[in-house]
């Protein structure tokens, strides 16, 4: 079996990172954050769909981060466990930053539009088409087929049933398919 | 375009996730921020503090009847069928508040003489965007701006009848 040598040495050097964070080494912290800033954002940005949110969140992640860091046990990989914490954050985040209009007659949140895209710098296909979806087809969507989670731990992230998570996953592929052939 | 070539669309892009050239970028550098946050918290939460005890009668009075709208829009929202249009509920909450609010301060003096006059435009304005609804029932902006002046009515009203002693 091919060993994947770049990306061991990466997480060889993550591990140190967090290792030397988790004493209370800033300077270690400071390069944690250069190596994983872009996946937080990333991940910030497709779930918020909003640029300066995803800014806010990313920068909450990571304060959380040095604050909570001593609550990595190293049993799974660091880059699992920050997007679990990333994904929590940006959940709540969202819920924070909904108004009592959006919170009491549940109005769904559209999507980015090709102005707030463009501004968003170089983004691929995918990603595009994913900032325009709304908001709960978005959420679920990228929680399931990029973060991997399964419909059953969604819902509970999401408050919402089971059955609600499946039939917005496919209303999102549905719209990402309509999109892409028309595009 | 194919089902095929989307299929291979969205397998393409999901493997590129989490390739670095792949991934956006935030606009702004986000460490000095980061930084500032994890250095100063101590700080951050006393100049809170001493802002909160600062700040004036009305201001917490306000608060607290922005609250308390809040709180009961949940409540009175939550007992209604989610089916039925928002734009309606919305405005069957608002003028309920807005009648209590009147008959409550009806023998009461209003510190201003033209408030009626500030009142009928803020009708004013509530009837245009209530027209506007009509074509685009689940206009998001549309129903924030309704939200938006019906709040207003009730600042208003509230506002003009409070004591002197509180106008600080």
């Amino acid at each position: 079996m091919l060993v994947d040598a770049q990306n061991a040495f990466a997480d060889d050097t993550l591990d140190e990172l967090v290792l030397r964070t988790q004493q209370g080494d800033q300077v270690a912290f400071a390069a944690l954050y250069e190596q994983c800033h872009r996946r937080v954002y990333a991940l910030c940005l497709r779930l918020l769909a909003d640029q300066a949110h995803a800014e806010d969140a990313c920068q909450e992640v990571f304060v959380q981060l040095w604050h909570k860091i001593s609550q990595f046990n190293g049993q799974s990989r660091f880059t699992t466990w920050l997007h679990s914490v990333t994904s929590n954050i940006a959940i709540s985040y969202l819920r924070k930053h909904k108004n009592w209009l959006q919170k009491v007659v549940s109005i769904e949140n559209s999507g980015m539009d090709e102005a707030g895209i463009a501004l968003c710098g170089d983004l691929n296909g995918l990603d595009k088409l994913i900032l325009r979806l709304p908001e709960r087809a978005r959420l679920v969507f990228v929680l399931h087929a990029v973060e991997g989670y399964r419909h059953e731990e969604i819902a509970t992230m999401l408050s919402m049933a089971v059955g609600s998570s499946k039939s917005q996953y496919h209303r999102a592929k549905k719209l990402l398919q309509e999109w892409y052939e028309n595009d | 375009m194919t089902k095929s070539n989307f299929d291979e669309f969205l397998a393409k892009g999901l493997e590129q996730k989490n390739n670095p050239e792949q991934m956006p970028e935030p606009q702004k550098s986000l460490w000095p921020g980061v930084e500032k946050a994890i250095n100063s918290a101590p700080h951050s939460s006393i100049d809170s503090e001493s802002r909160a005890t600062r700040s004036g009668a009305w201001r917490n009075l306000s608060a607290i009847a922005a609250s308390t709208l809040i709180g009961m829009c949940a409540v009175y929202f939550s007992m209604k069928p989610p089916e039925q249009n928002p734009v309606v509920q919305m405005s069957a909450y608002f003028e309920q508040q807005k009648q209590t609010l009147l008959v409550q301060y009806g023998s009461q003096p209003a510190l201003t003489n033209d408030w009626q006059v500030q009142l009928q435009e803020l009708e004013q304005a509530e009837q245009a965007i209530k027209t506007a609804l009509e074509n685009d029932p689940e206009n998001a902006a549309l129903l924030q701006m309704l939200a938006q002046v019906y709040q207003q009515q009730l600042d208003l009203i509230n506002r003009v009848h409070q004591p002197r002693w509180q106008q600080i």
